[in-house]
This record gives structure tokens, sequence and C-alpha cells, in this order.
């Protein structure tokens, strides 16, 4: 009957994703946390020289790319992130004004979250070719002379300038779309009310708008914050698998792209327990902003009403 | 718009201003419409260039499809095996789906339907790993794929094994699942229970087909994270043959010395897009229904 | 099928162990093929016992009767019951006819027969013309006779309804409840039905079961508890307008009112509380209730006085007299009282004396 429990079939329902999230996701998860306290662990052979408390943190920090990597980590961060949630918003905005054409805007719009991040990071790296690619002609009808984006010996400036061109291009769609759905949602009332006291439409933005999207645009920011913590196959789409122009190799290494590095080294002792410590530093690095960003939003969402 | 028809003032000015208004917003659709086809753009036209238009500079914007170097594509395919990396692309999204969907439903069914002592706390725990990221258990899944044989001497069997077995059931599409099955209304749990329905068959014959859109969300979504897949499949196969999509892809025109082919780079690209492409124009509809509500949070 | 129920009680324990007592003690016997109201204010157990009857709920203690059959730790498939929810809980991506057969199939019904049974309790509810709609094609009164014919194609011992009327609008209400009644008389099948709306259950009930904070009030024929309320309760929750209240107290064998003399009784003195139907009283020359008139209602043959209370200026009371008396707000009438409308309670106990 309805309040009688029933373990054993739930447990029968719950056993084929258990198991797997057991073997795929708990197991690496203590095994991540045994790893990274062992010593020259040699996965080969299974065997490694005790256990040590900070050693495997101290090679992460003294890897000679991890200081580029967590600047370029959070240059990535800090700047796609914002800049991708205001325009994406300020579309969706846009979108909803209009009737006529949604759909199709909609659709092109929407386009960049349905393709390969290597296909279009390999479009990317040619539209800003420093000779033959369609950016450069750009700056040379405004009369700027080409620049070399991601060329031979291109600096580290330029790579990461055309690197966020396409974080940022790849990011919209998904936020477009979230933010279009929540401006649907909300009700038609308050804008009818708002018009009725002769609000100006800025105003209606600002007051009505913002604060009922705001949980939308929380949740939005946080997932997006996590997602670019964990940067990497973009630039593999672009780089390839150096991480930087040519000439330049590793400029623009990412965090994530240290813990496969360290993987790719998997047979070397200690390899294993370094990646595993890189991926704790990097959990720990978006957890604090995590909770930094909730500390800060928590004044500023309204979670009443509006997009639920 | 009720107040749509209601004006004060100078209706003439309001009209006026409305056009502007809406003229203005629509340049700036266009502004950032073409941002975001640009690059798709230069891939088609790339992809059609002949070798001597591709290094022709300031670069030709337009191609006369009169003109368009079809054999690009074949070249590209001779560079790799691009038919072969979509077979095992499509395969590996496939066996991966089909397995997501059904641990999936079950496990959702279980923690939104049945009573079972710990079912809170088991539940917070799967929600409080999705904070996590991957890369802490790919160390060890990699790890767990060595042990188990599918790396070394690996057989087709096996990198399709350890491309798909890791991937078949996610926290996130559980949670998603479970939000919609709670939206149905316990009485048709109850009505059924009345009839003497079990609650296998309430699962499938009333749960499944009431959240299908869900259920096809999720099936897209995980289809699509397959084809975007380039980490894990390159650390667990062993062949070239074995590969996906993404990784032929950077693979293919990574390890060569001197000159970038571009237009063979790009009908490369194109290949690899093209079919995403057709498929999001088949099912926008569900694609964006079903991406949208997953953004938002249950 | 008689149903009986045996000290039937539910206790909900919540997880802070905090318990409540939804059904207290109930024992009742529901007489067989008839209909039955199951009345009472939100909260008064009347639903939990609807479902402990089902065998959704499992009693915690007390037991439940089919007829001689002990059905209490019976599950419900296999009490051979129907049941039709508030939300109508139809299937929505089935078609009226999948919904209506979806019973028949976990019984293993063959397919034609299936159909044939199907078709005929659609044509009996009226709805047989509609088989191919989903339920969201349906007005609120169509999808209420599919849950109606889904419940009864099983041909059940004992047909449930909770709250059936409830999410209608007044017309469409008037209407089905009469089609409830129709379709009962039809099938002969022992009915109970869930309401909080006294005039519903009142209108199309054989019985009703006044229900109040998980305990039994009364049981009768409507017009009997309307007529001869047990208790202040069963007196307040039945009628519209609402019984007027009067605190009075007995001294000397006196019904009193302040200083007027309502009636006589045998009981010892006490304080009382004194309920008389607004159509209780008759506007005379003189009576034992003088009070100034507030207002003056109106509608069609009925005059209904808003009257001030004369033991206590803030109260109001109602009177529903005879259009013919012209009265006017502002007048002070005199009032006399018909002995059977009148009726009196414990103040303590609420019991009827």
């Amino acid at each position: 009957m309805l309040e009688d429990k029933s373990n054993v079939k739930a447990w029968f329902y719950l056993a084929p994703a258990l198991f797997l999230l057991t073997i795929f996701i708990f197991y690496p998860i203590f095994n991540a946390l045994f790893l990274v306290f062992l010593r020259d662990y040699n996965y080969l052979q299974g065997t490694w020289e005790g256990f040590t408390l900070f050693e495997n943190f101290l090679y992460v920090f003294r890897n000679q790319n991890f200081t580029q990597a967590l600047t370029n980590t959070m240059i990535i961060t800090f700047v796609s992130v914002p800049i991708s949630v205001i325009i994406a918003l300020l579309i969706s905005v846009w979108l909803n004004s209009v009737l006529k054409l949604r759909g199709f805007f909609q659709t092109i719009f929407f386009l960049p979250y349905v393709t390969n991040a290597i296909a279009i990071g390999m479009a990317f790296a040619f539209l800003f070719n420093q000779n033959y690619g369609l950016i450069n002609t750009m700056l040379g009808w405004v009369g700027l002379n080409p620049v070399n984006w991601v060329g031979l010996g291109a600096t580290w400036g330029n790579a990461m300038f055309s690197l966020l061109v396409y974080v940022v291009w790849a990011s919209l769609a998904f936020k477009i779309m979230v933010f279009l759905s929540g401006l649907q949602n909300i009700d038609k009332q308050y804008y009818d009310a708002a018009r009725v006291d002769s609000t100006k439409r800025y105003r209606i933005f600002r007051r009505i708008t913002i604060p009922l999207l705001s949980p939308m645009i929380f949740y939005i920011t946080i997932t997006s914050f996590i997602g670019a913590f964990k940067a990497y196959t973009q630039v593999i789409g672009m780089f390839g698998v150096r991480l930087g122009p040519p000439g330049n190799d590793k400029s623009l290494i990412t965090i994530v792209a240290l813990v496969y590095d360290a993987l790719d080294r998997s047979g070397v002792p200690g390899a294993l327990s370094e990646a595993a410590a890189t991926a704790i530093v990097l959990f720990l690095i978006t957890l604090v902003f995590t909770l930094i960003n909730m500390q800060v939003s928590k004044n500023r969402v309204h979670y009443s009403g509006g997009g639920k | 718009m009720v107040l749509d028809t209601v004006m004060y003032g100078d209706e003439k000015q309001n009209r006026r201003k409305a056009r502007i208004r809406f003229s203005l917003v629509l340049t700036m659709l266009i502004l950032f419409g073409i941002f975001v086809v640009i690059p798709f753009y230069w891939m088609i036209l790339t992809a059609f260039k002949t070798e001597a238009q591709v290094l022709t500079s300031p670069p030709i914007l337009w191609l006369n499809p009169v003109n368009w170097q079809f054999s690009n594509f074949a070249t590209a395919m001779d560079t790799a095996p691009f038919l072969r990396y979509m077979a095992n692309t499509v395969l590996v999204s496939s066996i991966s789906t089909v397995g997501t969907v059904i641990t999936t439903v079950f496990a959702a069914f279980a923690f939104a339907r049945l009573n079972f002592n710990g079912r809170d706390f088991l539940f917070m725990i799967l929600i409080s790993t999705m904070m996590i990221p991957g890369e802490i258990f790919v160390i060890t899944n990699f790890l767990t794929v060595v042990e188990l044989g599918w790396i070394q001497n690996q057989t087709y069997m096996n990198a399709i094994l350890a491309m798909t077995l890791p991937f078949m059931t996610s926290i996130f599409y559980i949670f998603f699942l479970r939000q919609s099955f709670r939206q149905i209304p316990d009485e048709l749990y109850y009505a059924a229970k009345v009839d003497g329905t079990t609650d296998l068959k309430y699962l499938f014959k009333i749960m499944v087909p009431i959240a299908l859109p869900t259920i096809i969300t999720i099936t897209i979504l995980n289809a699509m994270g397959t084809w975007n897949a380039y980490i894990w499949p390159r650390l667990v196969t062993q062949q070239q043959e074995f590969r996906l999509v993404s990784n032929g892809l950077r693979d293919a025109f990574s390890n060569i010395a001197g000159r970038i082919l571009y237009n063979e780079q790009m009908a490369a690209a194109l290949l690899v897009t093209f079919p995403l492409l057709v498929v999001f124009l088949l099912l926008k509809k569900y694609i964006i229904r079903g991406v949208s509500r997953s953004g938002i949070k249950g | 099928m008689e149903i009986r129920l045996e000290n039937l009680t539910k206790v909900f324990t919540n997880k802070k162990t905090t318990n409540t007592l939804a059904v207290d003690q109930l024992d009742v016997t529901i007489p067989s093929g008839k209909l039955i109201g199951l009345l009472g204010p939100s909260g008064c157990g009347k639903s939990t016992t609807l479902y402990m009857i089902s065998g959704l709920l499992k009693p915690t203690e007390g037991s439940i009767y089919f007829g001689d059959d002990d059905v209490t730790t019976v599950p419900p498939e296999e009490r051979g019951i129907g049941l039709v929810f508030q939300n109508y809980a139809l299937y929505p991506h089935m078609t009226v006819l999948q919904n209506i057969m979806f019973p028949l199939e976990n019984l293993k019904v063959p397919k034609e027969e299936a159909m044939e049974r199907a078709q005929k309790i659609a044509d009996l509810v009226g709805i047989g013309e509609l088989m191919s709609r989903k339920p969201a094609q349906l007005s609120g009164g169509q999808q209420q006779r599919v849950a109606i014919a889904r419940a009864l194609v099983k041909e059940p011992r004992v047909l449930l309804l909770d709250e059936p009327l409830s999410n209608l609008d007044a017309r469409l209400r008037l209407q089905t409840r009469e089609e409830i009644r129709r379709i009962q008389r039809e099938t002969g099948i022992t009915t109970i039905f869930v309401t909080h709306d006294q005039e519903e259950a009142m209108s199309i009930s054989d019985e009703i079961i006044l229900m109040d904070f998980g305990v039994k009030q009364q049981m009768g024929a409507p017009q009997n508890v309307y007529d001869e309320p047990a208790n202040l309760f069963a007196a307040k929750f039945l009628g519209t307008p609402p019984i007027n209240l009067f605190d009075g107290k007995i001294s000397a064998k006196k019904i009193k009112l302040g200083q007027s003399v309502l009636g006589e009784t045998k009981e010892s003195p006490k304080d009382i509380v004194i309920g008389i139907r607004p159509e209780g009283f008759i506007v005379q020359k003189e009576g034992p209730i003088q009070a100034d008139v507030e207002f003056v209602e109106t509608i069609g043959r009925d005059t209904t006085l808003i009257m001030i209370d004369p033991t206590d200026e803030t109260k109001r009371f109602r009177a529903i007299v005879d259009s013919d008396h012209k009265i006017e707000a502002g007048q002070s009438i005199a009032l006399n009282i018909k002995p059977h409308k009148m009726y009196i309670f414990n103040q303590q106990t609420g019991e009827r004396l």
C-alpha cells in the first residue's frame, strides 16, 4: 500500500545506475583522494614509497607551466563569462521583443550549440590567419594593419584574444536559449502594470526584467564559471595539442591541460598522483569561486515569481 | 500584449518611435547574427576553395557554386578515415545513449516514485557529486579501463566498451528526469494501483510516455555530447581507426609538417559538422525546448 | 455490497515523530446499493477514510469488511473497487477509449470484449461519442465522466469518488451530480463519495456520514440529519444560510434567551447554545424575540432579514420570512419561533439536549 516501503524493489530499480556510478564516479573520487597522498606511485607495478601529505601538491605548484595555466584559466573564466552573459542577456531581450523573425534568429543563435568544438576551433584558427583570414581582411577595411593572431610566433596576447573570441562565441547559444525561455515565462502582467505606470523601457529592463530573471542569471553564471574553469577542448580545437601558436607552444595551457599532461606520463612514478593533485586543486578553485559567487548573489537574487 | 492598443499622447509620434526601436533591435540582432554565422560561412567557403584560392590575399569572400571544388572532401577522406570515425561516433553515441536512457529511467523512477530507506540521503549524495570536476574521475577511470584489459592489444569491442560503459548513466539526467516524473500527479499512480497495475508496467505505460519530451532531450544532449567528446576517446583508444570524429579531425591536421592545407582541413571540419547541423534542423523544436529546460534547473 | 468499518483508526506518523490522528475509531455500516455522502470540513479525515476503504492507505487499527469478507489487508487491486479522483487522474497520453480499457488490460480481458465493455460503459455515462479524443480535448465535465467510466468498467463491487465535483463550475456541478445519481441508480452499485459541500451531499445522497476531527458526528438520511442534528457541529454544518446560534440558558425548566422565554424543557439548569434555523422564524404582532431589522433582502418569494441580536448588539442573525410582510430596515419587529426548527445544545459538550 501507499506508505509501505519498497526497499528491495527500489534497489532493484537503482541497481544499474548505482553499479555504474559506484565504479565510475564514487570509487574514482575516493581513489583520487588516496592517490594524492601516495609518494611515487607506480601503477604499472602497483607500488609506492609510503605516504605524503603535500608532496604531490608541491609537484603541481612547481610544474613550470602551472603559473601560466592558472593565469590562462583565470583570464578565460573572468573575461569570457561576464562578456558572454551580458551579450546573451541583451540578445535574448532583443529576441523576445521582436515577433517577426524570432524563429529565424533563434535558429541562427542556437547553431553554435550543435557543432563540434574541434571543427569550429579550426575554423576560428583560419579566420584569424594572418594572411588569408577574414579577421585581418576586415581590419584592413577600416585601415588597420594585419595582426599575427595565431600564426608562427604569435604573441600570447594575440593568441589569447583569438581564443577568447572563440570561447565567447561558443558559449552564447546555451545562455541565449535559457534566458529567452526565462523571459517568456515572465508574466506579461508585470509589463502591462509597468506600462500603465508609464515606466520607461530602460527602467522596465532594470527593475522588472533583470530581477525576475535573476535566479536564472545566477544559475547560468555559476554553471558557466564552473565550466570555464575547465577550459581545454577549445584550446585544442584552435591550437591543437601544442596548446599555443606555433613557436609559442603551451602558452595557452590550462589547468585541465595539466591534468591530462600528467595523465599522458602515467607510466612515470608519481605522475598519476600529480594528475590527481591537479584535479583536486582545480576542484578547490572552482569551489571557492562558486561559494564567493553564491555569497555575492545572495542579496541580489529574487526567488519569487518570474522564471521558475 | 493587451495594452499595445492603448496609446497615450501623439499616436503618430509613438508609432514612429516604435518603428525606430524595432529597426535598432533588428540591426543589433543582424550584427550579432553575422558574428555567429561567420565561422560557419568561413568553414563552408574554404571547404570549397582550391588551394590557390585559399592562398589568395585578400581572401575571396564569395565563391560561385559553379566553381566549387568538391574534390576537397575526397582528399580530406584520404587524409584520414572520416567515414569510419563517423561510424564509430554513431555507434558509441547510440550505445551510450540507449544505456543512459535505460539506467536513468529506472533510477529516476525509484527516486521519484518509490519509498525506500535512505532515499533522500542517497539523492543528496548524488547531487553533491555533480559539483566535482570530471577530471577527478578520469584519472581512476583510465586505470580501471586498463585494469579491465581494454587498452592493451585493444580490439574494436574493447574500444567501444571503454568509450561507452563509463557514460551509461548520468547523475544530471537522473536529476532532470526525476523532476519530470515528479510532476506527474500522484493520483495517476493510485488509479493505476487500484486497477492492479505493476510498478514496471506503470513506469513504461504511463510515466515514460508522459515524460517523453524529457527523455528525448536526454537522448539529444547525450548524443551531442558524444559527437563532441575529445578527451576520453583520445585517452582510451589505441588505434587510429577506433577513434571518434573529434580526435580524428584533430589528429589528421596536427601532425602535418609544413603548410596546412586549409581547404582540406575545412572540408573535413564541414564533414564532421554537417550531420549535426542536419540533425539540429530536423529536431530544432525538441532541442531548443529541451536545452532551455535543462538550463532552468528542474 | 454492504461495507462495514469497525473501529477504523488512522494515525499518520511524521518523520519528526509527530503523530496526527486522522481517523478516530470509526464504526460505520454502509448499506448495500446506496449512494453515501461522506461529508465534513477539509481535514476531517473523510478522504483518509475513503483511501482506507480503497486499500491505498493501511488502517492503523480496525477492520474493513466488504460483505462478510475482511478486506483490511487485501491490496487495492484485489478489492474490486472503482476509484474516481478529484482531479480525475486520466492518463494524458491515452485516448478516452484507452483510458477506459486500461483497467481491463490488467485483468487480462480479451481485447474485443474489453472494447465492447468500454463502449457500453461510455454510452452509459454519455461519452460514447468521444472515444478517440485525448483528455486535454475534453471539458471538465466530460473528463469527469471518463473517470467514472474508467472506474466502472471493471464492474467493481464498490465505487468510491473523492470530491468528484469540486473541479467543475457551478452549472456543471448541478448537472453532473444528477448524472452521478442516475448512474448509481442504473448500476445499483454501492457508492461512497467524499465532499465538503453540504448542499452537494444533501441533494444526491441516500445517506450522509458527517465527520469532524476524524470522528463520526452523525449518520442518516440527509433530511433527518438536517431536521434532527445530533450535535452543534451537525447543526452548524448543514443548511444554507447557516443556522443562527444564540447563547442562552436553562433555568427553571425554561429555555431563556436573555429575558425572553423561547420554550420549555425537562433539562436541569445550565448554559446552552440555542440554534434556530433561518426559516424557523415567524413574523407576528407579538413574540418572544423583539429585534431591530438592519437589512432586508427580497429575492422572489422569500425575504431575508438581517436582524440585530437583542442580547448582543454586535451580533447579527438571519431570518427567512414570507415576502408578504412589508418590512423595512430600521423597523423593530416581533418574531415567534417554530418549535421544530429550534434546537438546544450543551454549551460545554455541544451535545443536543
